[in-house]
Formats: structure tokens, C-alpha cells, sequence
């Protein structure tokens, strides 16, 4: 099997985009699959041991003013792509993944001369250059963990004024995404949820949705046998992010005894200061730490002494904080938003309604009270985390949708 | 032949018909009439060709009239409620500009069609201003961002 993916960012570092190139592009190759990787800035570095990058050009100037643009980048500017992508920049789009997959389909035009594959594996770009892709004669599928939809509406309950609506609204090409998501020949999505949701959100048939759950690094998520300290809860997100629920969590952490304290995995003021003032107005500045970025070594150990991981989201595509704090040992409080209810096992963690911080405090005050429940909780989460998202079977599961597709595709044509 | 492969000569053939298309009715037959030094009258020109002139820049003004509405018409039938609506303490009246929005669009729109309609120059001159100020500002900021971006280190007296 030969598969080529495309990513429009493939930084193995940050983002979820990479880190999911990186490791599935990893494992396929250890099931014996030939991978290529077409990618866009930041390129994945490492990715050469195992497959065969090519390289695809963006400015990433989205966000930058233009007097702020390197040197360097803007004497590229006014090549036809990059200058596409300038003006729509400028204009509040999101060009990216557009114009990325054009480029991608003539970069395609010239690697086909001397390659061949089997099957293309767009992750989540879903560009207009896509749909013209398909007339080389290759099955494309697509990994998309959830509708972009669910990002622009959380944006939008943030949005206050209507320059803020209108730019938020340019940023998303929800409208590219759902013509092209309907031409593709699969989609993956990470939860079973997902299958309605893309549904709803761009139409796409159901019975060409396959869900295959996301996968994580079990060996580097490994409890590190530090001593657990008490009432200390965990939240590991972006807090900037609506979706994540942080109001209702804080909302909760009031209504619980002084002595518990929440960590925020996190940048807190002065680089993020939504989730501070929310902190300040509800009078919790002494029980809530924000610690900024961490290492990987350093989230390992965090998850390894909090006493619980609280998932306090709206909606998630998948939820990988939460599996990484089951593979750590770590119980989990979650929602049941999205994919959550599936990820987060009854025997692993407590769930609860979204939106509801007494719920909330409730399963919280429950874990706390026994600690029995929290080491058999913890035992059975690393069991449940190794069984069902590690790489390996990750990319098993995406190998078996491949061959799916192939063979359709050619019983078709 | 593959479907794809079909799309594909449908694509090449309809870019093809419709440039040929363009050349013949746009230069051929006014080609006894071609001179760029004189005059031409808007009503004076042939519909075919006055509408294959006119097609390409009401298409371009209508995708831009057409994405403002689509934002305004978005704003108004989106239903999304703050989080914690008790914390939020500023009013969002962005519902009724947006209403706003959709009336402007739906009136530039009927205007431009009727302005095209009755051969009105400044129905095709205003868009073709707009589109060219726009590729031309982008073209004038690179190359301002260019000057005015310091290329080496200043030179250290020390």
C-alpha cells in the first residue's frame, strides 16, 4: 500500500494537525505502508526516517501585519500563490488550506510522473484543489476530527460587536469545506458523534463517515510514580478557547471546599487574560495556578501528581487531554460533550451533563471523598487508554479504512 | 474513461469555449470598429458584446456584494448564547447591523444589475475601481513593507 497524506502544517510541535501526521505517518510505516507526506510550513523534521516529505510552500502570514513581515518573506509575495494568499490575508480570510491544496495538486502533477499511490489522505485541509485532484485517478479520503462549524459558533458566542462577527466568519471557509467534504471518496472522524455532526454541519452522507479513534502516545504517557498530592484538580487547554468550558469549571471550584485548587495547563496572564479576568470576577485568584506551556516531560509529571483531570468542554473533537491523563493513571471528570462520553469510560472517570457546574462539583467532591475509587478508576484508565488509543491501533484502523476504500474505489472504476 | 478524466475535458473545453467565445464577441466582430483612441459608445455596442465586457466584472461584484450578505444573513439566523450570559456585561446590537447589512447588499445588488441593465458606464467603472484598488493597494503595500523594511543591521559606531 502506498499512501500519500496532506497537511497543510505539519509542525510535529504544535497543533494537533502535526502531531497527527507525525505519529500516524510513524505507525503506517511500521504496518509495512510506503508513506509520503506532502506538507506545508511548519515542516515535520523528523518525519524522514520513515517517510518521504515533500515540501510545499506558505508564507504563514495570517496575522501578521504586513509591516511586520519578514523581509525575507515579503520579496516572495508577489508570486502568484503567495500573492493570493497576501490579498485574502488581508481581506480576513483564511487562505491556507486553499491555497495549499492548489499547490499541492500541481506539486501532485509533477511527483506522479515519477510515483504512484494508492490512495491520498487529506488531513482536514478539504481546499478547493482537491476536487480536480480527483481526476488523477486516486481515492482521496479525508481526516476531519470535527466541523469547523463548532469552532466559528464558539468563536461567535465570544464575538461581541459586528466587525469582530464579520471577520470571524471570513476566517472560516466553511463553504469550501463542505462542497469539497461531499467529493471526497471517506471520511475519518474520531467519534462516533462525529458521523452526525458532519452530517448536520456539511451534509455529508453517513454511510461515508468511518470512525477511527485518534490515537496517543502511550509510552510517553506513563504514570511517573510521583507522589499524588490532594484536592489539587487539573484543566489542560487552550482557556481562550469557548469551547473548553473553563466558565463552568471556575463556576464549580467556587462551590467547592477552600482547600481544593485547580492547575491550568496554560499561558495566564499577562498573554491570556480571558480566563484571569473570569478568575478575578469570581474572587478564586488564590486557588487557581496557571503553569504556561509545558514539556512534554513536564505534562507527564503534572498528570502523574494532580489528583484529578477535569474536562469541563462544550464540545470536543476528540478530548486528548483526558486520554493522556488515563494512560498517566490520572481519574477524569468530564462532560459528555462530543466525544467524551465515548473516550472517558464510566470505569475510568465520572461524567457529567456540559454546562452544569454543580454536576460538576458533584462528581468532582465524589472522586475527592474516596480514594479507593480514584486508584481503581486510575488502574483501569491506563488499561483503556493502551487498549483503545495508542498509535499503533490508531493506524491499524486507518490501514483497514485504506484498504476499504481502495477496493471500492476499484470495484467502482 | 474515468468520471474525473470527464470533469477534466469538460473544464478544458468550457475555459477554451468560453475565451474563444469572449475574443469573437468582445475584438472580432468589432473588428472593423477597433481603435483605442476613439470614442465608443455604450449603447451603441452590440448586446453580445457589451454583456461579454460586462459579464466578468458583475460576476466579480456580485461574489464580494454576495459574501457581505452572506456574513449579514449569518450574523441574523446564528443562534449562539455567551457562556456565562450573567458575566458578560456589554450589550451586542451587531444582530441589528447586520439586518443593516443585508438591506445595503440586496439595494448595491439591485442597483449594479440595473446600472448594467440601462448601460450605465458607472455601473461597470465603480466595481472595476474597486477590484483594481484592491490588487493594486496589495501590490502598493508590498512594496512600501519592502522600502521600509531595514534589510541589514545599523552600523555600530561602538
Amino acid at each position: 500500500m502506498k499512501v500519500l497524506i496532506l497537511g497543510y502544517r505539519g509542525n510535529p510541535y504544535c497543533g494537533g494537525q502535526g502531531i497527527y501526521i507525525y505519529n500516524l505517518s510513524r505507525e503506517l510505516a511500521r504496518l509495512g505502508v510506503e508513506v509520503d507526506v506532502m506538507v506545508g510550513p511548519p515542516y515535520p523534521d523528523p518525519l524522514e526516517e520513515w517517510a518521504t516529505v515533500h515540501k510545499i510552500e506558505n508564507l504563514n502570514i495570517w496575522s501578521i501585519k504586513t509591516k511586520d513581515i519578514p523581509l525575507e518573506k515579503l520579496k516572495r509575495v508577489l508570486s502568484p500563490w503567495n500573492f493570493i494568499d497576501f490579498v485574502m490575508t488581508r481581506l480576513h480570510f483564511f487562505p491556507e488550506m486553499e491555497t495549499f491544496s492548489f499547490r499541492s495538486f500541481f506539486a501532485l502533477k509533477k511527483l506522479l510522473k515519477t510515483k504512484s499511490y494508492d490512495i491520498i489522505h487529506d488531513i482536514q485541509s478539504l481546499g478547493w484543489g482537491t476536487i480536480p485532484m480527483k481526476g488523477y485517478g486516486i481515492p482521496i479520503i479525508t481526516t476531519v476530527h470535527h466541523p469547523l462549524t463548532k469552532d466559528r459558533d464558539a468563536d461567535l458566542t465570544n464575538n461581541f460587536g459586528l466587525w469582530d462577527k464579520i471577520t470571524t466568519i471570513l476566517f472560516y471557509p466553511l463553504v469550501m469545506q463542505a462542497v469539497v467534504i461531499r467529493r471526497l471518496d471517506r471520511v475519518i472522524t474520531s467519534f462516533k458523534e462525529g458521523v452526525d455532526e458532519l452530517h448536520n454541519a456539511f451534509r455529508v452522507k453517513k454511510d461515508k463517515v468511518s470512525v477511527v479513534y485518534n490515537g496517543m502516545d502511550v509510552e510517553v504517557f506513563r504514570n511517573t510514580g510521583e507522589k499524588r498530592e490532594e484536592n489539587a484538580l487539573l484543566f489542560v487547554g487552550n482557556t481562550e478557547d469557548s469551547k473548553k468550558g473553563l466558565t463552568y469549571l471556575l463556576e464549580a471550584l467556587k462551590l467547592l471546599p477552600e482547600e481544593v485548587t485547580l492547575t491550568i495547563v496554560d499561558d495566564g496572564p499577562p498573554k491570556k487574560l480571558t480566563a484571569w479576568d473570569m478568575i478575578k470576577k469570581m474572587g478564586l485568584e488564590k486557588r487557581v495556578i496557571f503553569t504556561g506551556k509545558l514539556s512534554y516531560d513536564a505534562l507527564v509529571s503534572i498528570y502523574s501528581r494532580k489528583t484529578i483531570l477535569v474536562m469541563s468542554s462544550l464540545f470536543e473533537g476528540f478530548g486528548l487531554p483526558a486520554v493522556e491523563a488515563m494512560s498517566c493513571k490520572t481519574p477524569v471528570v468530564s462532560t459528555t460533550s462530543g466525544a467524551l462520553k465515548e473516550v472517558v469510560s464510566p470505569e475510568c472517570g465520572i461524567l457529567v451533563p456540559p454546562k452544569d457546574p454543580a454536576a460538576l462539583k458533584n462528581g468532582i467532591e465524589k472522586l475527592l471523598a474516596d480514594k479507593k475509587l480514584r486508584d481503581s478508576m486510575g488502574e483501569k484508565g491506563r488499561k483503556w487508554a493502551v487498549d483503545n488509543f495508542s498509535w499503533p491501533v490508531a493506524a491499524a484502523n486507518t490501514l483497514e479504512v485504506y484498504k476499504q476504500v481502495v477496493d471500492e474505489y476499484r470495484r467502482g472504476s | 474513461m474515468p468520471r474525473a478524466k470527464i470533469w477534466g475535458f469538460l473544464a478544458v473545453s468550457a475555459a477554451l469555449s468560453l475565451f474563444v467565445f469572449f475574443l469573437y464577441s468582445v475584438f472580432y466582430i468589432n473588428l472593423n470598429d477597433f481603435s483605442l483612441f476613439v470614442n465608443s459608445d455604450l449603447n451603441e455596442l452590440s448586446s453580445l458584446t457589451y454583456y461579454s465586457a460586462a459579464a466578468p466584472i458583475l460576476f466579480a461584484a456580485y461574489s464580494v456584494i454576495g459574501t457581505g450578505l452572506w456574513i449579514g444573513w449569518t450574523i441574523l439566523t446564528i443562534k449562539v448564547v455567551p457562556p456565562m450570559p450573567e458575566i458578560v456585561e456589554k450589550k451586542d446590537n451587531s444582530k441589528i447591523k447586520a439586518f443593516f447589512l443585508c438591506i445595503a447588499m440586496l439595494l448595491l445588488a439591485g442597483m449594479l444589475g440595473y446600472g448594467v441593465y440601462i448601460r450605465s458606464f458607472w455601473a461597470l467603472a465603480i466595481p472595476a475601481l474597486v477590484i483594481s484598488a484592491v490588487v493594486l493597494g496589495a501590490v502598493f503595500w508590498v512594496g512600501l513593507a519592502i522600502i521600509t523594511t531595514r534589510a541589514t543591521l545599523p552600523v555600530n559606531d561602538k
